[in-house]
């Protein structure tokens, strides 16, 4: 973090924006400092097995015992995780990118001897380094910290949080957040809103391909013939595996579940005209797709990413000669 | 021949639907001159300041700076706006050294220092504990430093005490002699240029109304006082005439001899100003000096 060897752009834009990253600095080393506190109380207090009648007494921190206190830490780390991306944005958006423009400094910056162009390509880069270095290590601390806790129960690899936490997206949507931060910085020229608007934008993207992530890798189906509401599936589940629909079929193949059409229609829910059960149907995702879906969606942001960068050119030049 | 500092061809900048800021400017301003951007508020002094730094795209015409575009010409030109932008966290040593990062080629620390020690500031302050006039003075240092070829100062002294004003004013004049620099001045208050200025370009509603050296300027005008109509004047270019007493007092622009029965003064640069500004009919005078080259 010296900045004693770097020189150019680089220089001003991490002297200016100093307090933040000391700031930032102190936040990740906290997060660390406290994930490494909470694994060895998770190590030094295991879960009391036994605790003859009634409830058990608190072992640690008021907890009933370490394990539980990191499992619930990690668990609102991993939602947490999912606004990084927002906070890079807005940060972009409104200190970085837009404070300058609205206060008149830029003409400072685009009348010394580099250009607008370098300006902004300088601004982009050093951003996005930092933005990916930061995704990276919170990544690392989580890892570290939810290790022997992945898989068990609300850890699952593709719940929200925890999917996005535990690969390349989060550094994806990071750098997206930096691109789409810096064009609309640069776009609406006022700290506040473009802030808002790229914390709207971001958050509306990772909400959006979050519902529809399951769909871009088709899933694997499993069926049998039954002729009763038992839910067999549950037996052609593989181990892991994230089930995304299942249920019974009619002779006519179609879908529907059994309690709801059977034996009357509940209201919400749609079946067919015949209730006959022939079968029994089961869609998921096994744990292989996690990382298929990971890269194609990493793809599809970087993608979006590298857009918002062109625009971000293509509204700079416009504006300057 | 001397080269040519600014060019600018029917040049015109709009912004929005605000209609034009300028409108067909056509001027010439060669190198080596000390050069006085007047007029009202509003006339678009700051746009053409900001058109010939390279901050923005004209939206009509041409502009030439230093032989080349605005935009080449970036390393060669030092400019600072109106409101003095700085950042304000930023302490005076380290935005001496913004200028040392941004135009490494060209920096003259010792000197961008010395603008800042003669006016007695700590460079371990922080910009934005500094008043109007010390930031004016930090600001001018940064362009100072960058050892520009033409210098684009936006009302540079208007928040300056006057004897910051008078120091400033001699450092600059001191490095515009010493190098050659061209030094471009905008204002709306007339007076405090002229004594430091030798060429001039009055602007207002968009457009160039003079443009020349002071002095050629001054001579092809004459003061008139005298005991007849002012449409006696004809063959002279009547700038601006008012009734007086019994008689008329008009500023022309000779067109031969003037008749005997009318007194006539050199009118004073302020004389000069003033009955342009107020009188937006007058054709513009551009000296030889001033106009453009026309195209081969």
């Amino acid at each position: 973090m010296s900045t004693a060897t770097l020189k150019g752009p680089r220089w001003v834009e991490l002297r200016l924006h100093r307090t933040a990253l000391r700031t930032l600095l102190g936040a990740v080393l906290l997060a660390a400092a406290v994930t490494a506190f909470l694994r060895w109380g998770a190590g030094a207090y295991p879960p009391v097995s036994d605790c003859g009648s009634g409830p058990c007494e608190a072992t640690f921190l008021g907890f009933p015992d370490g394990e539980y206190l990191l499992r619930e830490a990690m668990l609102k780390a991993s939602h947490a995780l999912l606004l990084l991306p927002l906070a890079v944005g807005v940060f972009v958006a409104g200190p970085f990118v837009a404070r300058e423009l609205e206060s008149g400094a830029h003409k400072l910056a685009w009348t010394q001897s580099v250009t607008p162009v370098r300006w902004l390509a300088s601004r982009l880069t050093t951003a996005a380094a930092i933005g990916a270095a930061v995704a990276l290590t919170l990544m690392a601390v989580f890892r570290f910290g939810a290790a022997d806790l992945l898989g068990s129960s609300n850890m699952h690899w593709a719940d929200r949080g925890m999917y996005e936490a535990s690969g390349p997206v989060l550094v994806a949507y990071c750098l997206f957040a930096v691109a789409v931060g810096t064009l609309t910085g640069l776009l609406v020229r006022r700290t506040l809103l473009a802030a808002s608007l790229t914390g709207l934008v971001t958050g509306a993207v990772l909400a959006l391909l979050g519902s529809l992530r399951w769909q871009l890798v088709p899933v694997t189906q499993a069926s049998g013939p039954t002729t009763t509401m038992e839910p067999l599936w549950i037996k052609a589940l593989p181990r892991g595996a994230f089930m995304t629909d299942s249920g019974v079929t009619n002779a006519a193949g179609e879908r529907f579940v059994a309690r709801a059409c059977i034996p009357d229609q509940m209201a919400h829910f749609s079946c067919p005209s015949d209730t006959r059960i022939t079968g029994w149907f089961l869609d998921y995702h096994p744990r292989s797709h996690f990382w298929y879906t990971q890269f194609i969606e990493t793809g599809i942001v970087l993608a979006l990413a590298a857009a918002a960068v062109w625009a971000a050119f293509l509204v700079l030049r416009r504006r300057t000669p | 021949m001397t080269g040519s500092a600014i060019e600018a061809a029917a040049l015109g900048k709009t912004y929005g639907r605000r209609g034009p800021a300028l409108d067909d400017c056509s001027f010439r301003l060669p190198t080596g001159r000390i050069c006085a951007v007047v007029g009202p508020n509003g006339a678009g002094k700051s746009t053409l300041l900001a058109l010939a730094a390279g901050l923005a795209r004209p939206t009509a015409g041409r502009l030439t700076v230093l032989g080349t575009t605005p935009a080449a010409a970036r390393a060669r030109i030092a400019y600072v706006a109106q409101d003095k932008p700085l950042h304000p966290q930023l302490s005076i040593a380290d935005t001496l050294r913004l200028g040392a990062e941004l135009n490494p080629d060209r920096w003259d620390a010792e000197f961008a220092q010395r603008v800042v020690e003669e006016g007695e500031l700590d460079p371990a302050a922080r910009v934005r504990t500094l008043s109007g006039g010390q930031r004016t003075r930090v600001a001018l240092a940064l362009a100072l430093g960058k050892r520009a070829e033409l210098l684009l100062l936006d009302e540079p002294m208007a928040d300056l005490d006057p004897l910051a004003r008078h120091q400033l004013m001699g450092t600059l004049m001191a490095q515009a002699a010493e190098h050659g620099t061209t030094v471009v001045m905008s204002s709306h208050i007339v007076g405090e240029l002229a004594d430091s200025c030798d060429h001039l370009l009055l602007v207002s509603g968009g457009r160039i109304r003079l443009g020349g050296p002071i002095d050629d300027l001054v001579a092809a005008h004459c003061l008139v006082t005298g005991r007849r109509p002012a449409a006696e004047l004809a063959p002279h270019t009547v700038v601006e005439s008012r009734a007086t007493g019994r008689g008329t007092t008009a500023l022309i622009r000779p067109d031969g001899p003037i008749a005997a029965d009318w007194e006539a003064q050199e009118p004073s640069l302020e004389d000069l100003l003033l009955a342009h500004l107020r009188s937006p009919g007058t054709p513009a005078l551009l000296t030889p000096e001033a106009e453009r080259k026309v195209a081969r």
